[in-house]
């Protein structure tokens, strides 16, 4: 049981992780390689605040409070990314980003207040499968809400074509911007959510094999939609469970069948499961 | 006058792709630009909306200078354009299309966008009742939820036209707006171009190589070849002019 529920809480954590990169990557088509960096940033910043300045306030109080510090503190690091390296097209975005995360991680190695190499300890515990699954709806409602509006339409606008949107009167930077700060900030709760549930971290758990995972999933579930994103992170969240199930050498060819999975994927659905599409309820589509 | 470009020149390099252009548009006019392949329109085109930056000039906007701003900046302040190669957002319905363009009529902040309060319900409202008014004109109305990239060619072209307008501009830039289209649709686009001018209230500044529609809408022409204005007048001057004849024909043998 207790087995299942950390299963769910990984898949949930993922599910942020994936949906705010599928806001920069599918929606906005910025190349970012840098999500375990907003990751580990959120993580650690609301740990720190979990460890030496809680304040003598219910958890669940303590718990918003994180988020919204894993939150700031990741979109700041968004901003400090993104300013400069937004005017960088495609793989040049994508190296800018995975040297980013690698650079973030490389600090946290070395700051000994929040464990440095051997790990962050003693996090206090405020979050569980709830609390996680009450983020994943505020984060999935955001990006759908926000994809519906004029700004997300903006946001989508510089993935279908940059010079037509700045033609048709959008500040296509601006947009930029709040797409890539928006999914750091969301990856930074994502990050406070696993510090407060799994009271532990270590710097090689936001590695950048971990960006290179989350890709996976929205890539898989299909750039540019949140349901599939949803679906993508799930499947890989359980995928290594079940090749464990199947015994310790198919676990062990882990990359390789997500590979294979991949190549799979490209040649019979090259954009994804969900391609573009959302899985939507008919109260929730809009009116024709 | 609503737009004038004065000695506009655009280096790339050593290459004089436009060298001290003037053109000028008033109120309601419309006006060709003509030349042969490479000869620098749509360079002009992109100076005027800011996608180049001029290496020398300036051009005005209802007397003001936009010269060096931003594209997004020029589009409100009322220029807008269409593209030689469709530029639609292809992943993206017709109806998206147009209401993209309204993008900077839109008033509500993001907040409003997230939360979806009653001024984001107003406002969305709003666009789209005004959309489909824009969509039914061009007869678009019925593919408005289709994807843009979906439409058959011709639509297209109307299309990217309808979505120029939506910005509600003073000024339309039209880059070949009937490249790709058989003499039946090229003769419903003159109409076409005529009638939104009067409509909408828009001055025209097209660039065309249908010699048929542009004797048959401009009221003036620029002739540009090698980044150089050759010649301009009303088409009849043009069409007899020895400059023009020898720019696309080539010099009589001695």
């Amino acid at each position: 049981m207790e087995y299942i529920a950390h299963l769910a809480l990984s898949a949930g954590i993922f599910i942020i992780l994936s949906v705010s990169l599928n806001l920069i990557n599918g929606q906005c088509g910025q190349f970012s390689l840098g999500h375990a960096g907003f990751w580990a940033v959120g993580a650690y910043t609301s740990a720190y605040y979990g460890v030496y300045h809680p304040l003598p306030i219910p958890d669940f109080l303590n718990l918003f409070i994180g988020c919204g510090i894993g939150f700031i503190s990741a979109a700041v690091a968004g901003v400090i990314i993104g300013v400069p390296c937004l005017r960088l097209k495609g793989d040049y975005l994508a190296i800018a980003t995975l040297g980013f995360s690698e650079i973030i991680r490389i600090l946290i190695i070395n700051l000994d207040v929040v464990g440095g190499p051997r790990g962050f300890t003693n996090i206090p515990r405020w979050s569980n499968l709830g609390w996680v699954y009450l983020w994943v709806l505020i984060t999935v409602v955001i990006c759908a809400n926000l994809i519906r509006g004029t700004h997300g339409r903006a946001i989508i606008s510089v993935r279908e074509d940059e010079i037509a949107a700045e033609s048709m009167g959008i500040f296509t930077f601006k947009y930029k911007s709040l797409a890539f700060i928006l999914g750091a900030g969301l990856a930074g709760i994502a990050g406070a959510l696993f510090a407060f549930s799994q009271q532990f971290l270590h710097p090689n758990g936001f590695t950048f094999m971990w960006s290179v995972i989350i890709l996976l999933m929205v890539i898989l579930g299909g750039l540019g939609s949140i349901s599939g994103s949803i679906i993508g992170a799930i499947i890989l969240t359980l995928l290594p469970e079940v090749l464990r199930l199947m015994g310790e050498t198919i676990a062990n060819w882990r990359m390789v069948i997500y590979s294979l999975l991949l190549i799979l994927l490209m040649l019979l659905k090259p954009g994804g499961i969900m391609g573009k599409r959302e899985f939507n309820l008919p109260f929730l589509r809009e009116p024709r | 006058m609503i737009l004038e470009t004065r000695n506009i020149t655009m280096r790339f390099g050593g290459l004089v792709a436009v060298d001290k252009m003037n053109i000028q548009l008033g109120d309601s006019d419309l006006v060709g630009v003509i030349g042969p392949n490479g000869a620098g329109k749509t360079t002009i085109f992109n100076m005027i909306t800011g996608i180049y930056k001029p290496t020398e000039g300036d051009i005005f906007l209802n007397g003001q200078s936009v010269v060096g701003k931003h594209p997004a900046y020029i589009t409100q302040s009322g220029i807008a354009r269409t593209f030689q190669n469709i530029r639609l957002f292809k992943n993206l319905s017709v109806l998206d299309n147009i209401r993209l363009a309204a993008h900077s009529n839109t008033n509500y902040g993001l907040i409003a966008n997230i939360f979806k309060t009653k001024t984001y319900k107003l406002e969305e409202e709003r666009i789209k009742n005004e959309a489909f008014e824009l969509l039914k004109i061009f007869d678009l109305d019925k593919s408005a939820y289709q994807l843009s990239k979906n439409l058959p060619y011709g639509q297209q072209r109307r299309l990217e036209i309808a979505r120029a307008l939506a910005t509600k501009p003073k000024v339309l830039l039209l880059d070949e707006p009937a490249a790709g289209m058989n003499p039946n649709e090229t003769k419903e686009l003159s109409e076409l171009i005529k009638w939104v001018r009067k409509e909408f209230k828009v001055a025209i500044l097209l660039i065309e190589h249908d010699m048929k529609l542009v004797m048959n809408v401009c009221e003036r022409i620029y002739v540009v070849d090698y980044g150089v204005l050759i010649a301009q007048g009303a088409p009849s001057e043009i069409q007899n002019d020895p400059k023009v004849i020898e720019a696309y024909l080539g010099q009589e043998a001695p």
